[in-house]
């Protein structure tokens, strides 16, 4: 289930809500260039594709069971911009017609699944597979990868808008922290092996649709803005494993909480910096997040290997009839 | 499957005979006051309450229904707002957890009555009255018309995936097939909207998103 109305505070909905329709803004501005007269049909098949994809439950060994959020999916397919679209007017829908997620939330759930998970993930899709060489295990390992990095980043990003709607002596932000980002990391696993299956799948059958996301005229950005948005998703996957040994990290966040004037909780009676000795993660919490980080890792790549591995060399190109473009 | 969504879209009470936008305005503000209201002028949460369970009724939304609805979300709602005493080993954060999922099961509520009161296709036309850019609400009305086709194409290979029973194997055994599938109704999506699009080509598409005029 995606954020609900009542997690996060006003001023943090509304400023998520701000950087999500910005960002939305702009890839629709992108994805009409780069789609023209396709983009009707095409991201609306993608959205009632991910649409009913998510209402699919894959079972994980335990009594629950998960379901593919498919940011990265979409972009793979989509590329970016109409990702990014597709992955938006799915949580849109999903609100309208399940009450899946709230409406304040709306710009928080864009911003990971949208923003962070198609066109971040994008990047580090195409980053990865540039450095792999192209072709289906570039293709393959670039989506495990960024599946896992985009979810990772989700949850951490969301920490940090948990830890800004409310005071520090409300929670333990420590503890809360090593729960999400450890969940996650798991979670993330799943994702990215569903989601390099499917782009296994697509390769062999239609390659030339996973290269269509590629543009030919690279205006989705030049190397050096890809590396530079890759990097960012990456950088906020390791900040939530080198946050717990970070233990000025909370210091950072209430310096620019008071900086701003962000409303913490507007009935807490307590400072902005009470409990301030609370913030130190413990031993046992830092070794669990570091757990989560390493055995996800490896459990990643360990995915991108096997499913690459699974794959012959050579897949044979299906002759595609031409679209008439 | 559509009636699994809005199962009580095609009653006619005075919440569904009100103008869209006023629907939409009014589920918009009672959930803005639900997360924006303090707690300490809880008489107002009260209030609140009593608004969407009036707005309820008058819909002529039964409360088994409403309950049925609730009971699935609260699972969710619970475990996140749980995290918050339990981080603090449990003598703290009961206030916070409490406000959480009161807040998260009225805005829920709130949904429920506007999804059941505005049947979709209003919904797109509101969103049209809105100015909200036309290219959204047209894929946003393809998405909505092509679901259940995708959907029923879904619930085909799941019942062929059963008649050879899938029921063993390993997890990655079944996440593959279950990959497999998801991957072909990708490929089948996307080269029917191939055709679609060359069907609307064909009728004189040329991307520029134009709608009959509702004027209501």
């Amino acid at each position: 289930m995606h954020i609900q109305d009542g997690y996060l505070s006003t001023s943090v909905c509304l400023a998520t809500g701000a950087v999500s329709l910005g960002a939305v803004a702009y890839s629709l501005h992108r994805m009409k260039d780069s789609l023209g007269e396709r983009t009707v049909p095409l991201t609306g098949m993608m959205g009632s594709l991910i649409f009913a994809g998510q209402m699919v439950n894959f079972p994980i060994g335990l009594p629950v069971s998960g379901h593919l959020m498919g940011g990265v999916l979409a972009a793979a397919v989509l590329g970016p911009w109409a990702g990014c679209i597709a992955v938006t007017l799915v949580l849109v829908a999903q609100w309208a017609l399940f009450s899946d997620g709230g409406l304040l939330a709306l710009g928080a759930n864009v911003l990971h699944i949208a923003v962070l998970g198609s066109i971040g993930g994008y990047a580090v899709m195409t980053t990865v597979r540039k450095l792999l060489g192209g072709g289906l295990r570039g293709a393959v390992a670039g989506a495990v990868v960024a599946a896992w990095l985009a979810v990772l980043a989700a949850s951490a990003v969301f920490c940090l808008e948990f830890r800004l709607s409310y005071a520090a002596s409300d929670f333990d932000f420590g503890n809360i922290f090593t729960l999400m980002v450890t969940l996650h990391a798991l979670i993330g696993v799943g994702e990215a092996i569903i989601t390099g299956f499917v782009v296994s799948v697509i390769y062999q059958q239609r390659s030339d649709l996973i290269d269509m996301a590629q543009p030919a005229d690279s205006t989705v950005a030049s190397s050096a803005s890809r590396f530079a948005a890759a990097g960012l998703v990456c950088a906020l996957a390791v900040a939530a494993f080198a946050a717990p040994f970070a233990s000025d990290l909370p210091d950072g966040l209430d310096a620019v909480a008071e900086r701003f004037r962000i409303a913490t909780s507007e009935d807490s009676t307590a400072g902005l910096f009470a409990d301030y000795d609370q913030i130190p993660v413990s031993g046992w919490q830092s070794l669990s997040v570091s757990v989560a980080g390493i055995g996800g890792s490896l459990a990643v790549f360990a995915a991108a290997v096997l499913i690459g591995r699974a794959i012959p060399m050579t897949a044979p190109t299906i002759a595609t009839e031409a679209t008439g473009e | 499957m559509s009636d699994f969504w809005d199962r009580y879209g095609r009653s006619v009470s005075i919440c569904h005979r009100m103008p869209p936008v006023l629907k939409l305005a009014l589920a918009v503000c009672v959930i803005v006051a639900g997360v924006a209201i303090p707690v300490r002028y809880w008489p107002a949460y009260g209030v609140l309450g009593c608004l969407v369970f009036a707005g309820h009724s008058i819909a002529g939304i039964p409360l088994g229904y409403l309950i049925k609805r609730l009971l699935i979300f609260l699972p969710f709602v619970g475990s996140m707002a749980i995290s918050l005493p339990l981080s603090q080993g449990l003598d703290r954060g009961w206030d916070l957890m409490l406000q959480i999922m009161f807040r998260g099961c009225l805005a829920f509520l709130v949904s429920l009555w506007l999804v059941n009161v505005m049947p979709f296709e209003q919904l797109l036309v509101t969103l049209r009255k809105l100015k909200v850019p036309a290219v959204v609400v047209a894929i946003l009305a393809f998405m909505y018309r092509y679901v259940f086709v995708v959907w029923d194409e879904l619930d085909k290979m799941r019942t062929a995936r059963k008649a050879r029973s899938f029921s063993g194997g390993s997890l990655w055994f079944r996440w593959k097939t279950l990959s497999q599938m998801i991957g072909m109704l990708l490929i089948r999506s996307l080269n029917r909207a191939e055709r679609i699009h060359g069907a609307m080509c064909s009728r004189g598409w040329d991307g520029e998103v134009r709608w009959l005029d509702d004027s209501d």
